[in-house]
């Protein structure tokens, strides 16, 4: 009940000026004619001989505002225990809530003077049309409870391999990696420049080569030397591979791998010692460099406080 | 010249004779400096120095050292308060009341005003006096220890405060500060003896954040907590003597690597560069066992360090167990191009440490002495590990330089003597500057002297073998080192000086050779020989008659007299001849071991000792000769002109296995575009077993070639079928193969190639379009995802070669340059350079290298009319915050602009920039560009040119660069460029007066000046009486009973003196013989050392005299020593004399107590 009296709040009002056939709208249609009713007839229990229709809609506005919001509070209550079907002390906790005085209700709904509306004319609950199925939805596994929810159509989850003949043709291959690369890389600076500033080499034309104008860094040299994560995940993929022929370049030989980062460890290890307990002894006196000793504290201020 | 040289030049006379001699009357044998703060935020440091010296002479009443923009509160000797004066002449060389503008007279002044205050004539700005009390103990040369309590704020120059503006404390921020300079510039941070020459041993101390490191030379002995633990206290000995000139420091939040192989090695870095620190220094260690082994020395510092920091003022700066590099050397293992030429820097900065460092030098006329030295050892490490190739190739590049710059200049001095300092003796009189001191020379004169200093070592050592040359070395090292380890023994630390005496004497010692007269010819004079050859085969005599013309007139050159060898590739061999080059021979007959050719299939013997096949079948039949060479082995330093027939010089390129031969016939055969020469620049091209250098040349040769024969040109554009061979599929020529950078010789032709294609040019001198298809697919198909190394450099020359292709616009009526009339190749050659400048925003590259490119490509296509010309985007990458290398580029496009566009604008915006900029290398590089490429020169009229400019420059030069030595020069280079020598063309005439042309000696008198004045100019220009009181005036500096022996050629040949009287004539008053007299007792006003000299030879132990130290306290306090309050005074007694002159070296003064009484 409280479930359904919250939809329609927000298409009520659309739905009566559309005059619309959607079987969905004719639901709510009847629900909120009963609401009529219900205000009417209270009215006529108050005295009221005659109203204006725009004081009855006002009304069944705040009602039906009112008896939505206690279902929606109650569904919170309910949910709040874990459970999905709303009890009686919900609804009564989320009356307290309200500031409704509960105790006052079996009296009220036992006066003489009320009235008794007949019940709304049974229409078929809307069916809210499926999405797309595709396939069947996969049962539960044993280990979980029925009453959970189902399992998503199998179509958001579940991966088809195809198989298409890989294109093997070397300058086609090339070529397409080429352009896919100027595109990737044309739609991302064309992006760029225009979202940001940007700078333009014509005074009259400033869209057909936009430059992303120039912003100085406050530390300019890092991103100048330090290599970008490309090119660092490149050399990584590249350096255990095929790249052993390297000994005739005997100018520039380059040193890299494995006897650098063995120093490199060598090294930290010692700084590492070093910074946690002073000098112990073992290897790291082998190196043995001012720059690694610790800091020493200050004598005099020492001495004074012996003194 | 005005004779201040006196000092010096008598001082060098006797260096000469025997050992060294200290200019000074004390002697220095320990320092303390201690800098306690360091406030990054303010830029200001305070602290304290302490000089531990002993008197030499028994009245030592005064005590001159250096020191700049120091702000000294308080010194005392021996725990006495002692009065002391500043004065610095070169704060403003000539005053500003001096409405002189020629450069000939700022030249004197400023060479003055830096003798005024040099170290090595026992001046200094800083002049202590020894309190009385003291002067017992002075004369019984006991020991003084002066101590001085210093602060610096905001230094303009000597130390560099790097801050960058982010969040977070200093270290965080990678805030840092480094010593920085040209030549002996340490007095700009300390108070000290700034000279190289004095030797004392050194304790410093640095107190920093506790996040920061502080490194500087010497033994770090401890590095202690301050009582609030949050700063550090590092404290270094320096047992070794050293000069204070070698004394150095780096604070900042370095990384710290210790050199995995050498212990007693660190390394620094800032934040986050420590993985490209390890890579660059791996290598450090060949270099020190390669020095070690040549030298057989050990290193002479027990430790050694590199820091690498930003905005550095050099490359490479060699201190004292120390070095600080440029960051920007630092690089990744995936660098091809860098890697060189860091490992060069590396390598020129530890051959330093032995020579310029450990060992230092007696005076600035022995510099070249180090330089040489350290250049040639820096040389025999290049041979061994670049190879032999790469070694000859750099000699001969660098002989290049040195005689190109010779002659456009008129020569370089190795070893000046200055003798009497007459202006006649004045060997660089052809020079717009003083080569008398490091701080008047031009930058790239210091540049070219470093490099003809090495290139005379080689020759040295072409006279008196290797051997020898490293057991003089090894002598002077092993002299140093005995010397150095005598603590106590001061007078022995002069061992660890080299002169240039000394060093001659050591190597007729050694090697018992006389080398005098190799000496004499590039050492003692400037010059370099310029030879012109040809030859003609004379058949019946069987003899090459070879022709050796000198031409030894022109500025810059000089006679060569002596051996030259020449070397003939015959038919039958190679053949070495010794001709003797004497005064009138021209022709040799050269005796021919070849008869003509034969028909007999042989092989060719060549020098080495190969035998090769050639196809003899282009040569001329009569004659035996292959190819002639003038003085292979470079033992002169010359530039030849050879005549010889284009076939010879195809023989020479494609047989002759030195690389420097193959160079020069790469040249000679641009002159000769024929199939033949194509075919044989085609063949070098795929030699894979020729150096690559020699491959590249040839690819601008080529295109060259194709460009003169375009007519005749059959066949696909040069080199384009070449390099689809090298480096594109085999499948589909027209694409490349994806990057493999393992070979470096091919890299670096696959790199140059396109660059020289795209300056092919077709009939209608257009890049053909093949071409340009050609480059725009490489880049296109460039692909770098399976090579190692970075393609950043190779992409950088993809855009350089695109720049390459672009020619003029053919423009209609000069029409605006809108996108309509785009021409469509430079449409797509903009698309690219879009596409890769908005990349580098993405995904930069090392150094920015492509950022660059498409910046200069930019510039070209302006240039050419393709885009309007406009110089704002350049100006925004000019910006602080930009990478160093990117903002020279901008520049360089700015200072181009400001010549096309003849914009005053932008010239006035670059010399904003020039003062104001933060960075100093930037600032330097600024000068330097406008220099090379300037908006007008001397010799052209230009709306720029006007009298606002002129001063404005001349105030850069005269005050706005005082902090910093090298970009003083710089301005005076410029002015140089701009006006000349002479009073600028767009000046008006003076008022009253004279122009002077100065050098032809001339005076032309303004025709406005009615002729009275004019006579009496003349009466007193030949007035003896009154010139011998004005020299006395200009040397306040000259112990003043000198006055009376002034040596008149001196006082003639002055222009400070004649402009002198130019000041005296914009007198109003009438001039007369009193007036001059009057003049030079005012003169003692404005210099009050002179009066300082007199006083202490006649009244020194007065009471008189005690009064004086009082009063000049109190002076002290006043003005402590700001120079805008100096100013204001200095102006005010200006104004009470009778008239205003300036004398050079008098300086901004404070007035001497003596005279105010």
């Amino acid at each position: 009940m409280a479930d359904t009296a919250a939809g329609p709040g927000g298409s009520g009002t659309r739905s009566g000026s559309k005059q619309s056939t959607n079987p969905a709208d004719n639901y709510h249609l009847a629900r909120r004619r009963t609401l009529q009713v219900v205000v009417s007839s209270l009215l006529t229990e108050a005295g009221f001989e005659s109203a204006e229709k725009a004081s009855v809609e006002t009304l069944t506005e705040m009602l039906q505002s009112y008896i939505s919001e206690i279902g929606r509070s109650a569904k919170s209550y309910c949910e709040h225990t874990a459970r999905t079907q709303p009890t009686l002390s919900d609804i009564v906790v989320t009356l307290v809530e309200m500031g409704f005085n509960v105790d006052t209700l079996p009296a009220y709904a036992k006066r003489s003077q009320r009235m008794v509306i007949t019940a709304p004319p049974v229409t078929n609950q809307p069916v809210t049309p499926k999405a797309l199925t595709a396939g069947q939805n996969r049962p539960h596994p044993p280990h979980i409870p029925s009453h959970f929810p189902e399992f998503p159509d199998p179509h958001t989850y579940i991966k088809t391999p195809t198989y298409r003949e890989p294109v093997s043709d070397y300058q086609v291959l090339r070529e397409k990696a080429a352009s896919q690369r100027r595109d990737v890389e044309r739609a991302l600076t064309r992006f760029m420049a225009k979202t940001g500033e940007t700078q333009s080499l014509f005074k009259d034309d400033v869209s057909t080569f936009p430059l992303i104008a120039a912003r100085p860094f406050t530390i300019p040299y890092l991103t100048a030397l330090l290599p970008s994560e490309l090119e660092i995940q490149q050399m990584e993929e590249t350096d255990s591979s095929e790249q052993d022929e390297q000994t005739d370049t005997e100018n520039l030989a380059l040193h890299i791998s494995t006897e650098d980062s063995g120093a490199e460890k060598e090294n930290a290890s010692v700084l590492q010692q070093n910074s946690l307990s002073g000098s112990r002894n073992g290897e790291e006196s082998v190196i043995d460099n001012p720059y690694l000793r610790p800091v020493k504290k200050p004598k005099i201020r020492r001495k004074k406080s012996l003194s | 010249m005005p004779p201040t040289g006196i000092e010096p030049s008598r001082m060098n006379r006797k260096k000469g004779d025997k050992g060294f001699e200290s200019p000074r009357p004390y002697k220095l044998t320990h320092q303390v400096v201690c800098i306690n703060n360091i406030n990054f935020q303010r830029k200001s440091v305070v602290g304290f120095v302490e000089l531990t010296i002993f008197p030499t002479v028994a009245n030592l009443n005064r005590i001159k050292l250096n020191s700049k923009q120091c702000r000294i509160y308080r010194v005392r000797i021996n725990d006495l308060e002692a009065a002391f004066i500043y004065n610095d002449p070169t704060l403003e060389v000539c005053h500003s009341e001096s409405k002189q503008r020629n450069l000939n007279y700022f030249s004197n002044a400023y060479a003055a005003a830096v003798s005024a205050v040099d170290p090595d004539a026992g001046n200094g700005e800083l002049c202590i006096k020894v309190p009385s009390e003291l002067w017992k103990h002075v004369d019984e040369l006991k020991v003084l220890k002066i101590h001085i309590n210093f602060s610096l704020d905001q230094p303009k120059g000597g130390l560099h405060f790097v801050v960058p503006s982010v969040e977070g404390s200093m270290a965080e921020r990678g805030a840092h500060v480094f010593s920085c300079g040209y030549q002996n510039s340490t007095r700009f941070w300390f108070p000290c003896v700034d000279s190289y020459s004095e030797l004392c041993t050194w304790k410093l101390e640095f107190t920093v954040d506790a996040a920061m490191v502080a490194v500087s030379n010497g033994d770090l002995v401890e590095t202690v907590y301050t009582h609030d633990m949050r700063k550090k206290t590092f404290h270094y000995m320096l047992t070794i003597p050293t000069a204070a000139s070698n004394i150095s420091l780096a604070i900042g939040p370095f990384e710290v690597l210790v050199d995995p192989y050498m212990h007693e090695v660190t390394h620094f870095c800032l934040p986050q560069l420590l993985p490209l620190l390890k890579h660059t220094t791996s290598y450090l260690h060949e270099v020190f066992e390669f020095y070690e082994e040549i030298l057989t020395c050990r290193y002479p510092y027990s430790c050694f360090k590199t820091v690498f920091i930003d905005e550095a003022y050099v490359e490479v700066a060699a201190y004292a167990s120390m070095s600080i590099f440029s960051t920007n050397l630092l690089h990744s293992a995936m660098i091809i191009d860098e890697t060189p030429l860091t490992r060069r820097c590396l390598a020129q900065a530890l051959a330093q440490q032995f020579f310029g460092c450990f060992i230092s030098r007696m005076s600035w006329s022995d510099e070249w002495v180090l330089k040489g030295i350290s250049g040639y050892i820096y040389g025999l490490w290049m041979k061994k590990t670049f190879g032999v190739n790469e070694y000859r190739h750099w000699i001969k590049e660098e002989l290049d330089k040195i005689v190109a710059y010779e002659l456009k200049t008129g020569g370089v001095l190795l070893h000046p003597i200055f003798g009497g300092g007459k202006e006649k003796d004045n060997p660089a009189s052809h020079l717009h500057f003083s080569i008398k001191h490091p701080h008047t020379l031009s930058w790239e004169y210091y540049t070219m002297f470093q490099c003809k200093a090495h290139l005379v070592m080689r020759l040295i050592e072409n006279r008196i073998s290797m051997e020898f040359m490293l057991q003089v070395f090894n002598k002077l090292l092993s002299l140093a080192s005995t010397a150095s380890s005598q603590k106590f023994q001061s007078h022995m630390w002069s061992q660890m000086l080299v002169s240039t005496y000394g060093f001659l004497k050591s190597i007729s010692n050694v090697s018992g050779k006389d080398i005098q007269p190799l000496i004499k010819q590039w050492v003692d004079q400037s010059g370099v020989v310029k030879f012109y050859g040809s030859f003609a085969f004379n058949r019946k005599r069987n003899v090459l008659e070879l022709e050796i013309k000198q031409d030894y007139t022109s500025p810059g050159t000089q006679k060569y007299v002596g051996p030259l060898k020449v070397t003939v590739q015959e038919l039958d061999g190679s053949f070495n001849h010794t001709l003797q080059i004497e005064e009138n021979s021209l022709k040799h007959d050269i005796p021919c071991h070849s008869k003509s050719r034969r028909n007999k299939k042989k092989k060719i013997p060549l020098m080495n000792g190969e035998e090769v096949d050639m196809d003899l079948s282009a040569m001329d039949a009569d004659s035996p000769l292959l190819w002639i060479r003038i003085d292979p082995d470079m033992s002169v330093l010359r530039k030849v002109e050879f005549e010889q027939a284009d076939f010879m010089w195809q023989y020479e390129l494609r047989y002759e296995r030195d690389v420097v031969a193959q160079q020069e016939s790469i040249l000679a055969l641009e002159k000769f575009p024929t199939p033949a020469s194509r075919l044989a620049l085609t063949d070098i091209l795929e030699q894979e077993q020729c150096f690559y250098r020699v491959r590249m040349s040839a690819c601008f040769c080529l295109a060259k070639i194709a460009n003169s024969m375009v007519s005749t040109w059959t066949g696909p554009p040069a080199m384009k079928s070449l390099f689809t061979r090298m480096f594109c599929c085999k499948t589909c020529p027209n694409i490349v193969r994806t990057n493999n950078f393992m070979s470096f010789q091919s890299y670096f032709l696959q790199k140059t190639m396109p660059v020289a294609m795209a300056l092919l040019r077709d009939v209608h001198n257009l890049c053909p379009k093949e071409v340009l298809t050609f480059i725009l697919d490489l880049i296109k198909y460039n692909d770098n995802r399976k090579n190692k190394f970075s393609d950043n450099y190779y992409r950088a020359e993809m855009i350089d070669a695109l720049a390459n292709s672009v020619t003029p616009a053919v423009s209609v009526n000069n029409e605006v340059r809108t996108l309509d009339n785009l021409n469509p190749d430079v449409r797509l050659i903009l698309e690219e350079i879009t596409r890769f400048l908005n990349m580098e925003k993405l995904l930069p590259s090392y150094r920015h290298t492509i950022t660059v490119s498409c910046l200069r490509a930019i510039r070209v296509l302006q240039k050419n009319g393709h885009v309007p010309s406009d110089s704002s985007l350049f100006k925004s990458y000019a910006e602080y915050g930009h990478f160093v290398d990117i903002r020279i580029a901008a520049l360089e496009a700015v200072v181009d602009y400001t010549k096309v566009d003849r914009s005053y604008e932008e010239l006035q915006w670059l010399l904003n920039m020039i003062q104001t900029d933060p960075v100093p290398y930037v600032r330097h590089k600024i000068l330097n560009m406008l220099t090379k490429n300037p908006p007008f020169t001397k010799t052209m009229e230009s709306p720029l040119c006007n009298e606002a400019l002129v001063d404005q420059l001349w105030k850069l030069m005269n005050s706005g660069t005082a902090h910093d030595w090298r970009l003083r020069c710089g301005a005076v280079d410029l002015y140089f460029t701009l006006f000349g020598l002479s009073r600028p063309s767009c000046l008006p005439l003076p008022e009253l007066g004279l122009v002077l042309n100065l050098k032809e000696k001339k005076a032309v008198l303004n025709p406005t000046i009615i002729p009275e004045a004019g006579a009496s100019n003349q009466e007193s220009l030949s007035n003896p009486g009154c010139h011998a009181q004005l020299a006395g005036f200009q040397n306040p500096f000259s112990s003043s009973q000198d006055e009376e022996e002034v040596d008149m050629d001196t006082v003639h040949d002055s222009q400070a003196f004649i402009s002198h009287h130019l000041n005296m004539l914009e007198r109003p008053s009438t001039p007369g013989k009193e007036q001059p007299l009057e003049m030079s007792v005012h003169s003692m006003v404005a210099a009050p050392l002179s009066v300082f000299a007199k006083e202490s030879t006649s009244s020194r132990h007065s009471e008189h005299h005690h009064h004086h130290h009082h009063e000049h306290k109190k002076k002290k306090k006043k003005h402590k020593h700001k120079h805008k309050h100096k100013h204001k005074h200095d102006s005010k007694d200006k104004d009470k004399e009778p008239f205003a002159f300036s004398s050079p070296a008098s300086g901004r003064s404070v007035r001497s107590p003596s005279l105010s009484d």
